[in-house]
């Protein structure tokens, strides 16, 4: 698994958009991972899961992203929620105080049951 | 491998550069067995560093080297990070304004504010015209990296 590339794949379980992300976010990828939020957005999307399970590593860039991708949603009176915090990752989400800055769910499946 | 031990890379101030800077701080860690949490942590708060100033240290959008001077010591691993953008002193960054209840925190400063948690000291000076910010992780070293096995260095 590459340690330097941003990976993402969608897919929907009923009315949920879920993102899979992998890999790396850093500034150098951010701007990727924002334009593919704000595609969903555009294209009318009402809930985005993001599921952070395979991200190996971020930076705060990623935070900025999803602050704005959060705010972004609101005008559109839709959500992103996140799922699959854990480890090192889940660490750098307290660190940083974000954690309660969004909605955070275990696993995919219990966001999907929440959902 | 006697320590200390110096590695030098010089970058360019795009933030596609900084993954010729993940690759040295990778080798570094592989090199002297850094703990894999520490060289994680430590990787985070020089990207945030070296991020900032690609982002904010020139007012337009020449090009200019960011000099990285990655050391390994025998008690961790010390990163002096050198360009000759505007003064900036990392440990005088202002604090994030407290999130009000039921308010999103906005994202300026949760970089710096994490960098401080990640490692174990911030140091920075000006010298003439250019930042030196060193981010030091206390760490111990592989025993067989540093050349372990040595008693002798014990006494």
């Amino acid at each position: 698994m590459s340690k330097t590339a941003l990976r993402m794949e969608d897919s929907h379980a009923g009315p949920v958009c879920i993102l899979s992300i992998g890999g790396r976010i850093d500034s150098g990828n951010a701007e990727d991972l924002l334009n593919r939020l704000n595609g969903f957005l555009s294209s009318g999307e009402k809930t985005i899961l993001l599921d952070f399970r395979e991200v190996l590593y971020l930076t705060s860039a990623a935070f900025r992203v999803l602050l704005v991708a959060t705010d972004e949603a609101e005008r559109n009176a839709a959500r992103v929620v996140l799922c699959g915090l854990v480890g090192q990752v889940r660490e750098l989400f307290e660190m940083g105080g974000l954690l309660e800055a969004f909605t955070v769910h275990g696993s995919r499946e219990d966001a999907l049951a929440a959902l | 491998m006697p320590l200390p031990q110096t590695a030098h890379i010089v970058i360019r101030n795009d933030v596609a550069d900084l993954a010729a800077l993940t690759t040295a701080m990778e080798r570094m860690g592989a090199e002297h067995g850094m703990p894999e949490r520490s060289l994680f942590q430590l990787q985070v708060a020089v990207d945030e560093i070296v991020s900032n100033v690609i982002k904010y240290a020139w007012p337009g959008a020449d090009a200019h080297d960011i000099e990285i001077r990655i050391t390994a010591r025998h008690d961790g691993v010390e990163v002096e990070i050198i360009d000759d953008g505007r003064m900036f002193d990392p440990r005088d960054a202002p604090k994030r304004d407290k999130t009000l209840p039921g308010q999103r925190p906005r994202p300026g400063g949760v970089g710096v504010r994490m960098t401080k948690q990640l490692v174990d000291r911030i140091d920075y000076a000006r010298m003439g015209d250019r930042n030196h910010t060193t981010l030091t992780k206390l760490c111990a070293l592989g025993p067989a990296a540093s050349g372990g096995g040595n008693e002798q260095d014990r006494t």
